[in-house]
């Protein structure tokens, strides 16, 4: 699947023929618009971005570059954190925000159709009117496309009672990797053959490009109740989760902010949190009873947890506020720092306490601070590693913390991404997750969609050119072919 | 032929003579009866196992608790049946963070009474699919049957995280892990679900669990026409209830509510939902009778079994159409997913009209379960694109068609159908 050798030129003509002379950039300060996504430290600048407006000019482009040889990269708004829609160098990116229409919302049969230029918030307020929303809710949601939701799998706060994108994706067409129009899934459930939609969602764009999805949408819940807790530890906190969660109460979030989260928050948006070491966010929902019966069980489960503060949001406007800080929190880090890296981790929800300690520590090693916001409930850690590129060696320090935070989730069984993708980001970290054998078996399941390698290459797995030398492919010693020899 | 016998010894080297079988006529995977059964004890033999497999050109069929053999096509040829019979540990339970590791050979009420037994409050793998108690973990995961609760907490593509697998190669591998939230690399467990073994072997699977609801009621509506049944599913849709299963039977008319949640949240929303649909709460005795009776329908009788999806609106003409085929159905209302055992006598035109009908009302239709003459069909009509990209990845993962060869595909004879 590498590309070797010379370049392929980039077929300017063909892309014009396959989207129109308009939907083709090719200008150097056009382009450079298109050279990183929300991964801003890794920038390409490809050699052409297409912007076709319907399925049909995305599998003519795909078959103008394939015909050329030429690797393209699918993207969305460009909000994604793992580099997952960064350009090859040479290569083409299509870009689909040109594609936004809701095609069709059919509340009866909670289903809604979009293009994968439609923002993620856009599906929601398209059925909202009738007591309806579209649960994965990541922070990014005014901004980031449904497309783009598809590739990484996106999650968000409310995830932890509704499941993930890949829960709510119910069929879609995908153009293949060489420019065939594919249905997958079915808008009714149980479709017939292989669930290959479990693998192109979350797919990170390796396996073909989404042009039109079918949405499975959620009744609103008649009643929804947030709470806010404070604590004087981080640890007092993560121990609040952890028996949240091991009392078996299942709330639809548990969100996470420490006290350098809360201050930048503060600082930026105002929200009205308490000075405190750390707060829960906590939303229950369901009928009124429910709802009602689980929020006293949190309120409890808090107090016998060491919270000093214990807050109901009174009303709509009360709730809105309490999110809106959780949800600028990515963005307030400017207001406490001139750069920051976000790491996206996931440990099992009773290592809380153990793996926070141990970023604490790793703070002090090295002369770096890190704020966390995260999805507790889930376990999905986010700490945002501050740093000053101007200060010589505190960017490659805290890119170095960052790495040994995922040492830290792997370590306590957990897993090197939790919603943000592998991307280019975190490719080279794939073996520290995963062995030999199962990242060949990940390499066929994407040859078979991508046979040629030219759909966003060099994303998700790793390659040697992007990691350097990796262990060579394991080929069968003779003994073991003859069955006298065994590999343990 | 050849191959087997040639493969014998070094098959049997792998797991000890005991554990390596002449097959009988019992151990048939859809009408086709293997030369051999063998039962490894761990992933390594399951792997040494198929690469003898893979070079000696055999077929292998995987079986768990034999539950479902004759779902899917019958394959075109099986010379080994592997048996998961000896991989049935709970690897581990993380109370806490409410996950479990599982091999994949134990039976799923194995798990859940080990999981019921361990301390801190009650866990179950929110799974309850019918067709028979021996059904284990693998079958399950590689059938993606779910019951009643479907509506509430998925199918078992919902709730795996993680999952390790052999190829026909014997390559040994695994995706996602033990935590609930994951999207490190492509998530191969989760396209192992419903593909019938015919990708890889299921080893171990990794599930994310629930706490079993302190209470729960069961509010019926009994002897009720397909439009009153209809009506009463959309009153419950817009109540927002806490159903975790809404089963229609057919032509039973019987409307099957089960509420699930805390003891006061269940003990009103019974009455809420009883006087919406006309219906009326059971007692605890009622309740658990009714839940035996309807446990294992349609399946629990010989005879073909159709998967169906409809748009679940059309709760109404669904019902409608079952009554013209004359099919013993159990709806699971909320999602639009139905399962309709058909009458012995049906013939492939009749199937034909069947989906047909499906067809006209948005649905679609997979014979899921073969029977008499009728061989299951698992892959009717499907867009051929996405066919391509099926066998693409069959050719990828199983380049020697090893595993159950032809199982996922509707048998040639039966395509016309």
């Amino acid at each position: 699947m590498e590309t070797s050798g010379a370049a392929a030129a980039v077929p300017v003509e063909a892309l014009r023929a396959a989207a129109g002379a308009d939907a083709v950039l090719t200008e150097p300060a056009q382009l450079r618009a298109y050279e990183c996504d929300g991964l801003t430290g890794t920038r390409v600048v490809p050699a052409a971005v297409v912007l076709p407006r319907t399925t049909a000019q995305v599998a003519a482009t795909v078959r103008a570059c394939c015909a050329a040889g030429v690797p393209f990269v699918a993207r969305g708004s460009g909000t994604g954190l793992s580099g997952g829609a960064l350009p090859v160098a040479q290569g083409v990116v299509i870009g689909l925000a040109r594609m936004n229409a809701v095609l069709s919302v059919d509340i009866a049969n909670e289903r809604v159709v979009v293009q994968p230029g439609v923002t993620n918030l856009a599906v929601t307020q398209a059925v909202a009117s009738a007591g309806y929303f579209y649960a994965p809710d990541p922070s990014s949601q005014s901004v980031c496309s449904i497309g783009g939701n598809v590739a990484e799998n996106s999650g968000g706060a409310h995830c932890l009672k509704y499941g993930f994108t890949v829960h709510h994706v119910c069929a879609a067409t995908l153009v293949t990797a060489d420019g065939r129009i594919a249905r997958l899934g079915s808008a009714t459930v149980d479709g017939p053959g292989y669930d290959l939609l479990a693998a192109v969602v979350g797919g990170e764009g390796t396996l073909g490009i989404v042009t039109e999805v079918t949405l499975r949408i959620v009744p609103r819940p008649p009643c929804v109740l947030t709470v806010l807790a404070a604590f004087d530890s981080m640890e007092a906190a993560g121990s609040a989760v952890s028996s949240i969660v091991a009392a078996g109460v299942l709330p639809a979030a548990v969100e996470m902010m420490d006290r350098l989260a809360l201050q930048a928050v503060e600082a930026a948006v105002q929200a009205g949190y308490p000075d405190c070491a750390a707060v829960l966010l906590v939303e229950v929902d369901g009928s009124e009873i429910e709802a009602r019966t689980v929020a006293a069980d949190i309120d409890r489960i808090c107090r016998a947890c060491g919270a000093t503060e214990l807050r109901r949001a009174a009303g709509e406007s009360e709730r809105a506020l309490m999110w809106k800080g959780r949800r600028a929190a990515f963005a307030a880090m400017g207001r406490i720092s001139p750069s920051y890296y976000v790491q996206d981790g996931v440990i099992p929800r009773t290592a809380l306490s153990e793996v926070l300690g141990g970023i604490r520590e790793l703070e002090s090693e090295y002369g770096c601070q890190v704020a966390n916001v995260f999805h507790a409930g889930d376990g999905n850690l986010h700490p945002l590693v501050l740093f000053d590129p101007a200060v010589p060696g505190e960017a490659e320090r805290g890119r170095e913390l960052a790495e040994r935070i995922l040492d830290l989730c792997i370590a306590a069984g957990g897993s090197i991404t939790g919603e943000h993708g592998v991307g280019t980001d975190k490719a080279c970290s794939m073996p520290k997750l995963f062995d030999e054998g199962s990242l060949r078996i990940m390499g066929r399941l994407r040859d078979a969609f991508d046979p040629a390698g030219l759909c966003n290459p060099g994303k998700l797995l790793p390659t040697p050119r992007l990691c350097g030398e990796v262990p060579g492919v394991y080929r069968p010693h003779a003994l073991e072919i003859a069955g006298v020899a065994e590999r343990l | 032929m050849t191959s087997v016998v040639t493969s014998l010894d070094r098959l049997a080297s792998i797991v000890g003579e005991r554990w390596l079988r002449e097959a009988e006529p019992a151990d048939a995977v859809a009408g086709v009866v293997p030369r051999l059964v063998v039962t490894p004890g761990d992933e390594a033999e399951v792997a040494a196992l198929l690469r003898v497999a893979s070079d000696a050109a055999l077929a292998v069929t995987v079986r768990g608790g034999g539950t479902k053999l004759d779902w899917g096509a019958p394959p075109r040829r099986c010379d080994v049946v592997l048996s998961t019979r000896r991989l049935v540990r709970l690897v581990e339970h993380a109370a806490g963070d409410m996950v479990c590791v599982v091999q994949a050979g134990m039976p799923l009420e194995t798990l859940q009474a080990q999981l019921a037994a361990a301390p801190g409050n009650r866990q179950r793998l929110m799974l309850d699919p019918p067709q028979g108690v021996a059904a284990t973990i693998g079958g399950i995961v590689s059938c993606n049957a779910a019951g009643s609760r479907r509506v509430r907490y998925g199918t078992p593509r919902d709730l795996l995280i993680g999952a390790r697998f052999v190829l026909g190669d014997g390559t040994v591998g695994h995706s996602g892990g033990k935590v609930v939230k994951n999207v490190a690399g492509y998530d191969v467990g989760r396209v192992l679900c419903g593909a019938l073994g015919t990708l890889a072997v299921l080893t171990e699977a990794a599930f994310r669990l629930h706490p079993v609801p302190p209470g729960w009621r069961i509010v019926v509506l009994e002897d009720a026409p397909p439009a009153r049944l209809a009506e009463a599913v959309e009153k419950l849709r817009r109540l927002g209830s806490a159903a975790a299963g809404i089963d229609v039977t057919w032509p039973q008319g019987l409307l099957v509510v089960r509420l699930e949640g805390s003891e006061a949240a269940v003990g009103a929303q019974a009455g809420e939902v009883a006087a919406r649909s006309g219906g009326r709460v059971l007692d605890r005795i009622e309740a658990e009778m009714l839940g035996e009776q309807l446990r294992h329908r349609p399946w629990e009788s010989a005879g073909a079994v159709a998967g169906i999806g409809v748009p679940r609106a059309r709760l109404g003409a669904l019902l409608e159409v079952c009554s013209d085929f004359a099919v013993d159905t159990v709806v699971r209302a909320g999602v639009g997913a139905a399962e309709a055992r058909l009458p012995l006598t049906v013939d492939g035109p009749t199937v034909a009209a069947f989906r047909t009908a499906i067809a006209g009302i948005g649905g679609h239709l997979v014979l899921r379960r073969g029977g008499g003459a009728l061989p299951a069909q698992v892959w009717p009509d499907g867009d051929p694109v996405a066919a391509w990209l099926a066998a693409s990845l069959k050719r990828s993962l199983d380049p020697t068609g090893t595993l159950s060869p032809g199982r996922e595909q509707a048998a040639p004879a039966a395509s016309s159908a």
